[in-house]
C-alpha cells in the first residue's frame, strides 16, 4: 500500500513538471495578452522535431540543443505575437480562432515535411533507480530535475527583475500598468516569446522519452488547457498547483483504474470548476 | 427588397438546384452537392452561435449524437427514418436545452473551453461505451432512409434530402435575422446591458438560439450518418467546430450569405485532395489567417464593398 503511494507520487510529481512547464507559459500568454493560444501543444512539437533533427540526424549534443530548441521556439513566439496576434488585442475570440489557424498550419507543414511516422531520438540517459521496491527511469527523473531548474529560474525572473514585475503588474491591470510607463508593445512579445521557450523546453526535454510526430503536441496542450482551468487562467502561482494536482489524481486514476477513467475525471473536474468558479482555485 | 422578390428568387435557385444532378448526371459532383448541403446547414447553426459571441465547441458532439441517435433509433428500435431523423435531432435540442441552462451563464473564452471540454467527454463516452456505440469502430451499417415507402439509396436522393435541409436552415436562419426576434439575439452580442435594462430576459434568448443552434446540427448530423451508413467517434471531435468556425470566417459572419460562400469555397476541397488531406489542412490554415488579418468580414464582406462601389460609380 504504501509502495504503491509512492509510485504513484513519484510519476505524478514527475509529469506534473512537465504539465506546469506548458501550463506556465499558457497562462502566461493568456495573462497578458488574453489569448487562448490553441497553438501551444505545436510549439511544444516543433521544439521535438528540433530535438529529432538535430541531434537524432545530424548528432548534436543533447543538451545544448535543448536550450537552442528552447530559445528558437521562444524567438517563434515572438515572431507570432508581432505579426499574427498583435492586431487582435482585446478581441479575445478572434485571437483565439488565430491561435487555432497557427496551430492548423504548424501541424500540417509538420506532416508534409516529416510525414505522419512516429519517430524516436536516442535516449542521453537510461537505465533505473531502484528507491526501495520502486522504481524510478533516470531520464524522467532527470527531466523532472531539469524542468525543476528551470521552473526556478522562472520564478526567479518573475519575482525579482524588472521585466518580471511589468508581466506581473500587466496581468494584474493593463491600463493602470500602462499609466506607470510599461508598455505593452515591449511585454506582449516578451510574454509570448517567454511562454513559447517554456513550451519549446518541454517539447525538447520529453522528445526523447515520447516520440516525434505531427500531432504530439494535442496532449500536452490539452494537459495544459486543464492545469490552467483549474488553477486559473492568468494565475501564475494557480499553474503551479494545477499542475500538481492533475499530475497526482492523473496518476492516482492510471495507477488503480485506468488512463481513460483519469482523463474522463479530469474533463469532468474542468467542467465543474468553469460552472461553479469559472476563475478557477487561485484567480482573481 | 420587397419580401415576395426574395421568395420567389430562393424557390427558383432551389428548384434548379435540385435539377441540376438530374441534367449533370455526375455523381462525384453530386456528392460535393450533398457535402454542401449538410456544411451550410452545420455552418448556420455556427452562424446562430456566432450572433450571440459564443462559439460553441460542443457542436462535434451534437453533430454526433444527432448520427448515433438517428442510427440506434433506427437499428435498435426499428422506428421508420422519418421518426428516427426527427426523434434524434430533437433529443439533441433537448439535451442542448438542459446543459444550456447552465453552460450559458458562462461567456467568452470560458465557454469555449467549457463546450470543448463537454464535447470530448462525449467523444471519450463514444469511444467507451462499446455496447451502444461500437466503441472506435463505430456503427456500421446504418440504415438507408426510407420515405414514403421508397428507400432512397441513390445519392441523387440524398442530395434532394440534404438540399431540402440547407434551405431550411438558410430560410429559417434568415427570417430569424429578419425578424424581432433576431435583432434580439444580435443585440446580445453588441449591448447586452442595455437589452437587459428593456426588460428583455437575455438568458432566454441565449438559450433559444443555441438549441435552435444544436437542433440543425443534430439533423445535419444525422442525415451525415445515413449518407455514410457508417458513425464514427472521430468524424465528432474537435474538427468539426474548428472546420465550421473556418467556414463561417472566409465566408463572412455578418450575413447568412456567408455560410454558403464559405462553404461553396472549402468544402469541394477535401473532395479534390483526398489523398492530399495535410494540404487541404494547410490550405485551411493559411487561408485562416489571411482573412483574419487582411479580410476580417469574409468573402461577403468582401462582396458588399465591391458591390458598394459599383453602385457608387453609377451614379
Amino acid at each position: 500500500m504504501f509502495e504503491l503511494a509512492i509510485k504513484i507520487v513519484i510519476n505524478g510529481l514527475t509529469s506534473s513538471l512537465v504539465y506546469i512547464l506548458m501550463a506556465l507559459g499558457f497562462t502566461l500568454i493568456f495573462g497578458i495578452m488574453r489569448v487562448v493560444n490553441f497553438a501551444h501543444g505545436e510549439l511544444y512539437m516543433v521544439a521535438s522535431f528540433l530535438v529529432y533533427v538535430l541531434v537524432g540526424s545530424l548528432g548534436w549534443n543533447y543538451y545544448l540543443v535543448v536550450v537552442l530548441a528552447a530559445v528558437a521556439v521562444g524567438l517563434f513566439g515572438m515572431v507570432l505575437e508581432r505579426v499574427l496576434f498583435r492586431p487582435f488585442i482585446g478581441r479575445e475570440l478572434n485571437g483565439m480562432i488565430m491561435a487555432l489557424a497557427v496551430s492548423i498550419t504548424l501541424q500540417a507543414s509538420a506532416f508534409i515535411l516529416f510525414g505522419s511516422d512516429e519517430h524516436s531520438v536516442e535516449r542521453p540517459i537510461s537505465g533505473v533507480i531502484h528507491l526501495g521496491s520502486v522504481i524510478v527511469p533516470r531520464d524522467r527523473l532527470a527531466v523532472g530535475l531539469i524542468a525543476l531548474v528551470i521552473l526556478a529560474v522562472f520564478y526567479l525572473f518573475m519575482r525579482y527583475t524588472k521585466a518580471g514585475l511589468a508581466m506581473r503588474a500587466v496581468v494584474q491591470d493593463e491600463e493602470i500598468a500602462s499609466i506607470h510607463g510599461i508598455r505593452p508593445k515591449l511585454v506582449h512579445p516578451l510574454a509570448f516569446g517567454l511562454g513559447a521557450m517554456l513550451a519549446g523546453f518541454a517539447g525538447a526535454l520529453m522528445a526523447p522519452i515520447y516520440t516525434v510526430y505531427p500531432y504530439m503536441g494535442s496532449q500536452p496542450m490539452l494537459k495544459a488547457f486543464i492545469v490552467v482551468i483549474l488553477g486559473g487562467l492568468g494565475s501564475i502561482p494557480g499553474a503551479v498547483l494545477g499542475g500538481v494536482v492533475l499530475g497526482l489524481t492523473e496518476s492516482a486514476f492510471a495507477t488503480l483504474i485506468n488512463t481513460t477513467v483519469a482523463t474522463m475525471v479530469s474533463f469532468g473536474i474542468v467542467v465543474l470548476i468553469l460552472l461553479v468558479k469559472p476563475t478557477g482555485l487561485l484567480g482573481r | 427588397m420587397k419580401p415576395m422578390k426574395f421568395t420567389v428568387k430562393f424557390s427558383v435557385i432551389i428548384a434548379v438546384l435540385a435539377l441540376l444532378p438530374f441534367v449533370l448526371r455526375a455523381p462525384f459532383l453530386t456528392h460535393i452537392g450533398v457535402m454542401m448541403g449538410l456544411y451550410v446547414t452545420l455552418a448556420l447553426s455556427m452562424n446562430l452561435m456566432l450572433r450571440i459571441g459564443q462559439i460553441s465547441f460542443a457542436h462535434g458532439a451534437f453533430m454526433g449524437l444527432g448520427a448515433y441517435g438517428s442510427a440506434l433509433f433506427m437499428m435498435r428500435l426499428g422506428l421508420p427514418f422519418p421518426l428516427a431523423f426527427f426523434g434524434a435531432a430533437l433529443a439533441v435540442t433537448l439535451l442542448a436545452w438542459l446543459v444550456g441552462q447552465v453552460f450559458l451563464r458562462i461567456r467568452g473564452v470560458y465557454f469555449v473551453l467549457l463546450t470543448f471540454a463537454f464535447g470530448e467527454i462525449i467523444v471519450l463516452i463514444f469511444v467507451e461505451w462499446v455496447s451502444l456505440f461500437g466503441g472506435s469502430n463505430g456503427l456500421a451499417g446504418v440504415p438507408r432512409p426510407g420515405l414514403f415507402g421508397y428507400e432512397i439509396q441513390s445519392r441523387d436522393g440524398f442530395y434532394l434530402l440534404a438540399l431540402a435541409l440547407a434551405a431550411f436552415a438558410y430560410a429559417s436562419v434568415r427570417a430569424l435575422y429578419r425578424s424581432e426576434l433576431g435583432a434580439v439575439i444580435t443585440s446580445l452580442d453588441e449591448n447586452e446591458a442595455l437589452t437587459r435594462s428593456l426588460g428583455i430576459d437575455s438568458r432566454q434568448y441565449r438559450l433559444l438560439t443555441f438549441c435552435f443552434s444544436a437542433f440543425l446540427a443534430g439533423l445535419s448530423g444525422a442525415l451525415y450518418g445515413h449518407y455514410l451508413t457508417l458513425v464514427t467517434p472521430e468524424d465528432y471531435g474537435f474538427w468539426v467546430p474548428v472546420n465550421l468556425v473556418v467556414i463561417n470566417v472566409i465566408g463572412g459572419v455578418a450575413n447568412p450569405i456567408g455560410c454558403i460562400l464559405g462553404a461553396l469555397l472549402l468544402v469541394p476541397l477535401p473532395e479534390f485532395l483526398r489523398d492530399a488531406k495535410q494540404y487541404q489542412v494547410l490550405l485551411y490554415g493559411i487561408l485562416l489567417i489571411l482573412f483574419l488579418l487582411f479580410m476580417p468580414d469574409g468573402l461577403h464582406g468582401v462582396m458588399e464593398k465591391f458591390r458598394r462601389r459599383m453602385s457608387g460609380r453609377a451614379k
